[in-house]
């Protein structure tokens, strides 16, 4: 039985589709059978930044009304046999979707791979609530700045109250991605240093992650910055999908040079 | 008979500058939404629209009822000159006699009022230690204390006297007779109807009171030290 975990940030632009494409294709490259599932419908981006626009048939609408199989539908990624891809639609819009044709095609999802993650799109709509409806687990991505700190709050709010886990009385465990850091701003002050920021969100930090110009590229390539693994960001994204596979991983200190924040930062990880 | 006793807070106002009148409104529009506006002089059709379209309500050039003394009892109806024993000082005593005995009966009302308003305090008492993220609307009804953030977006009211352990980045709305809170530059304070400008919390704890319609500031705990730097 395999573990969804939903990707999530309450802004839009902050990196969600990144993390998901590399995450995804972290934990393949870690040998675990992993989909990555593109749940922003009507303007759906992961197909092109996994390089696999030229190869999406059917999307995933087309596989909840019944139209394709599953089988169909998931697209094997080239890169590593490990990481597949299921599509959104492009043509249809949120409103397609149903808690009842999202919980079966999760279910189905589940069954067959270690991981699903799940692509949530921006904003707090219905697109993102079925995005969290059936989510084990919930990465947050949040900018160190405070319009993307406030709305990732408040996606955290909306998963803590509709989320299927917690009506059940359980609790869906959250994670928090840094992304788009750079250090010499928060050397000088101009950007919230990490800790600032899990103050404010209370939950785990999973990672943080370097501004990197080479992440632009990547996306146009279609080959995600994961597979470079000179890069900062590149460098980052494999710790983290590390971690989400159950190793010890300890976090990098990417704001400083000194080891004090780190030592502190490790220390709330455990 | 059904009757019910209230008080109500009443803005006596008059209009010499439209527009000042209605900026005021506009910038105070939380403090006197709830207040009855006692208009004197002229009201102007656009003075008027605006307050039905604020829906503020108000009176135009009347004479509320307002508390008076004996002295001034005395002075409207000219007792001290009048002799005792005229027809016109009987039905006044007459008349003092009713109101002293309808003043005990109110103050028998707002003992029983006061109560059972100790009662709620101590029965609507509410303790939570959750985070409270942005969107969140907390009403108490009664008092509360929040052992955790309230983070920026999020609002908490209530009713009645408020404590939070941690740092208020969102809005709080307090209508107790007390509250003690750490607040962020982001946090918008009111205490009873009143803005509380941050620049008067900037300590790491701070109890916000209310005396005799006063309201006191008093640092609990300063500044933290930061021996780091």
């Amino acid at each position: 039985m395999g573990i969804v975990i939903a990707v999530i940030s309450g802004k839009g632009g902050v990196g969600k589709t990144t993390a998901t494409a590399n995450v995804g294709l972290g934990i393949a490259l870690n040998n675990k059978k992993c989909i990555v599932v593109d749940f922003d419908i009507g303007q759906r981006n992961l197909d092109m930044i996994l390089g696999l626009e030229n190869r999406v048939v059917y999307d995933m609408v087309q596989v909840m009304d019944g139209e394709a199989s599953v089988k169909q539908a998931v697209i094997k990624s080239k890169i590593d046999e490990n990481l597949n891809f299921l599509a959104a639609s492009q043509t249809k819009d949120k409103s397609t979707l149903t808690s009842e044709k999202v919980k079966k095609l999760i279910d189905e999802l589940k069954d067959n791979y270690d991981y699903v993650i799940l692509d949530s799109p921006a904003g707090i709509e219905s697109g993102f609530e079925h995005t969290i409806e059936y989510a084990d687990k919930a990465i947050v991505i949040v900018n160190p700045e405070v319009s993307s700190i406030r709305d990732a709050d408040r996606a955290i709010g909306i998963l803590d109250a509709k989320s299927q886990k917690v009506k059940d009385g359980e609790e869906v465990e959250k994670y928090l991605i840094v992304n788009r850091i750079s250090a010499d701003m928060v050397q000088s002050g101009e950007m919230l240093c990490s800790e600032d920021i899990l103050d404010i969100l209370n939950i785990p930090l999973l990672g943080k992650v370097s501004e990197d110009r080479g992440v632009i590229d990547a996306s146009n390539q279609g080959k995600p910055i994961i597979l470079d693994n000179k890069s900062d960001a590149g460098q980052a994204y494999a710790r983290i999908a590390g971690r989400i596979c159950g190793e010890n991983i300890p976090l990098k200190d990417v704001e400083s040079v000194s080891t004090g924040m780190f030592k502190k930062l490790a220390g709330i990880f455990k | 008979m059904n009757n019910r006793q209230y008080s109500l807070k009443v803005l006596e106002t008059s209009i010499t500058d439209e527009d000042e009148f209605i900026l005021f409104f506009d910038t105070n529009y939380m403090l006197f939404q709830d207040h009855l506006i006692s208009i004197k002089g002229e009201l102007s059709e656009r003075i008027e629209k605006y307050l039905v379209q604020k829906d503020l309500k108000y009176l135009n050039n009347i004479k509320l009822p307002q508390g008076r003394s004996r002295k001034a009892l005395e002075d409207e109806f000219g007792l001290g000159k009048s002799p005792k024993d005229s027809q016109e000082y009987k039905e006044l005593e007459e008349k003092l006699k009713d109101e002293k005995r309808e003043n005990a009966v109110n103050q028998q009302i707002a003992k029983a009022e006061i109560a059972q308003l100790t009662k709620k305090l101590t029965r609507n008492f509410v303790v939570m230690d959750t985070i409270i993220r942005s969107g969140r609307e907390i009403n108490i009804d009664g008092d509360l204390l929040l052992l955790n953030r309230v983070n920026s977006g999020a609002t908490i009211k209530t009713t009645g006297n408020l404590i939070i352990t941690q740092v208020v980045e969102g809005s709080v709305r307090c209508n107790g007779s007390f509250m003690m809170i750490a607040v962020s530059p982001k946090a918008n304070i009111v205490f009873n109807g009143v803005e509380v400008d941050n620049e008067l919390l900037t300590d790491k704890l701070n109890r916000i009171e209310l005396r005799d319609r006063e309201i006191f500031i008093i640092p609990v705990l300063k500044k933290d030290t930061n021996w780091a730097s």
